[in-house]
């Protein structure tokens, strides 16, 4: 929590000290921000811990944006965020806040606490007025678990070249830094099912990197990513404490994406692999292991400049899970948004679920059923 | 006037048809946009696939490596043509294209402007800004360039 502040308030502070220098205006200070209003229905389990089988409007999002741009090269901002979603979340919290120096298209840093640039959507799956769907494919991109995924305290240094011989161009990414998992992390929910809780989350060293090739047939663009890390911290089981350690961390992606007019076709697949130590005092040390298979396919029509429609299938498998219902999710989606103009919008999607693996937990769901159906509505407005 | 046999509700469906494809061609004729720069980009002409990169936030610079940045017209059919005819995508597409670059963290909004003589007079006095304006519009101050 004193990490944020002290980010957010470098961030304040420097911006605020080129002020004598330049008039405001010459510093292209911009306040940008949204609010979402989500609600979700279930047809058998709860999802991510709302009364969802009741229909639950328990899923809101407000987010600021300050940026200022003293000079073309140089962006400094930062983004708060209040995040309401069942009782898994309900709190503010600083999204990033960071120095962009760009000294030209083929080099540029950016360090602070900043976006982790991973996969397709992983610096953008919580913007929500960026996105068609409602729910990205939760077998890679899980809504309790974004903040851990999203953003490091560290840096990123990123840059794009130009293949010659009409050969496209080659965007890289390389980031490295501190990774934090909040205490209340979805990915933790399995484990507070079970009894222990991670007082004050999990923290650790994390470094990667990513490529995307726009290649020479117009749209196309393909890409990888690739991350690994060590994350501990203090775990609890009732009266007893001890260690939580994640090792042998990786997680690699490589995904591809088509745009041709109003037609866009994505697909992404992920691997994530980890071995997790519990040390709790008067036991004997336990471990186990996570080996998630996940992809998506997916495809989006721009119906007309207001209306567009989509559709995806998203699948996830722990190949080192116990065979049965929690081992895997498979997905079905079908998206619909409309715009009501440059600033409002109303979204709707439907899912068919099978496999419990993503976002049902014993904390709500007495009987957890094989298969559901969910309803999502979203209504934002953004400026 | 003569009576050509239409009832007088299908007499307005009609002139409100004649109305609508007037403004469409008015809408047309107008939208003849010119590219402008500060005079200092060294750049005199420019690739359209050049042009949607910067104006989408992929690139700050045009190919012969002149720094650039792009300023916008808030509304209006010179802005609808310039989106449609070299970003290859709608009003809403592409500021929705921005806010996902805005709220990551991956870029700063353009500068937009109410009217085309703002724009005109922000890019004359502002090094590498580079935008757009109905080419009926007196554009003293920048260059035109030309699009591949």
């Amino acid at each position: 929590m004193i990490k944020r502040l002290v980010i957010a308030a470098a961030v304040v502070m420097a911006t605020a000290s080129f002020a004598p220098a330049q008039e405001v205006d010459d510093l292209n200070i911009q306040v940008h921000g949204y609010v979402t209003q989500g609600f979700v229905y279930t047809t058998h389990n709860n999802w991510n811990t709302t009364d969802s089988t009741d229909g639950s409007p328990a899923w809101s999002e407000a987010v600021v944006n300050v940026s200022a741009q003293p000079d073309p090269r140089l962006h400094i901002a930062v983004q708060g965020r209040y995040f309401l979603l069942g009782t898994l979340t309900n709190q503010i919290t600083l999204d990033w806040a960071q120095f962009d120096y760009k000294r030209n298209d083929y080099f540029g840093v950016r360090a602070g606490k900043v976006k982790t640039p991973m996969g397709i959507f992983n610096e953008t799956q919580d913007i929500d007025p960026a996105q068609l769907w409602i729910l990205l494919p939760q077998s890679i991109y899980p809504l309790a678990s974004r903040n851990s995924d999203l953003s490091i305290y560290g840096g990123v240094a990123y840059g794009s070249v130009r293949m010659g011989g009409h050969m496209g161009k080659l965007q890289y990414r390389a980031f490295g830094g501190e990774r934090v998992l909040a205490s209340n992390d979805g990915y933790f929910q399995n484990l507070r099912d079970a009894g222990l809780t991670v007082p004050n989350g999990i923290s650790g060293k994390t470094g990667g990197g990513s490529a995307r090739w726009e290649t020479p047939v117009r749209g196309l663009m393909v890409g990888a990513s690739e991350r690994s890390g060590r994350l501990n911290g203090a775990i609890m089981a009732g009266p007893d404490s001890g260690t939580i350690k994640l090792s042998q961390y990786r997680q690699t992606w490589y995904f591809a994406k088509y745009e041709k007019d109003r037609l866009s076709l994505t697909a992404e697949a992920s691997r994530v692999q980890v071995k997790v130590d519990l040390d709790l005092t008067g036991l004997p040390p336990s471990f186990f292991l996570i080996d998630d298979h996940a992809f998506y396919v997916m495809g989006s029509w721009r119906i007309t400049s207001k209306l567009s429609g989509g559709l995806y299938f998203g699948s996830t498998v722990d190949h080192k899970a116990d065979y049965g219902d929690a081992r895997y999710a498979k997905d079905w989606a079908l998206a619909a948004r409309y715009d009501f103009n440059s600033f409002l919008y109303a979204k709707v999607e439907q899912h068919w679920i099978d496999g419990t693996d993503i976002a049902f937990y014993a904390v709500n769901n007495d009987n957890i059923q094989p298969n559901t159906k969910m309803t999502l509505l979203k209504m934002g407005v953004s400026f | 006037m003569k009576d050509f046999g239409v009832e007088p509700m299908n007499q307005r469906v009609l002139f409100f048809l004649v109305f609508l494809c007037c403004g469409l061609f008015t809408q047309v004729s107008a939208a003849q946009v010119a590219v402008i720069a500060n005079p200092g980009v060294k750049a005199s002409e420019v690739s359209s696939a050049d042009l949607r990169d910067v104006f989408t936030g992929g690139s700050s610079s045009f190919k012969d490596g002149s720094h650039v940045t792009p300023v916008l017209l808030k509304a209006g059919p010179v802005n609808d043509e310039f989106l449609t005819r070299y970003v290859g995508k709608s009003d809403a597409a592409f500021r929705v294209g921005w806010r996902s670059l805005l709220f990551s963290g991956q870029g700063v909004m353009p500068r937009s402007f109410d009217s085309e003589a703002a724009l005109i007079e922000y890019v004359a006095h502002t090094p590498g800004a580079v935008g757009y304006v109905s080419k009926s519009s007196p554009h003293e101050g920048v260059k035109v360039l030309s699009v591949r």
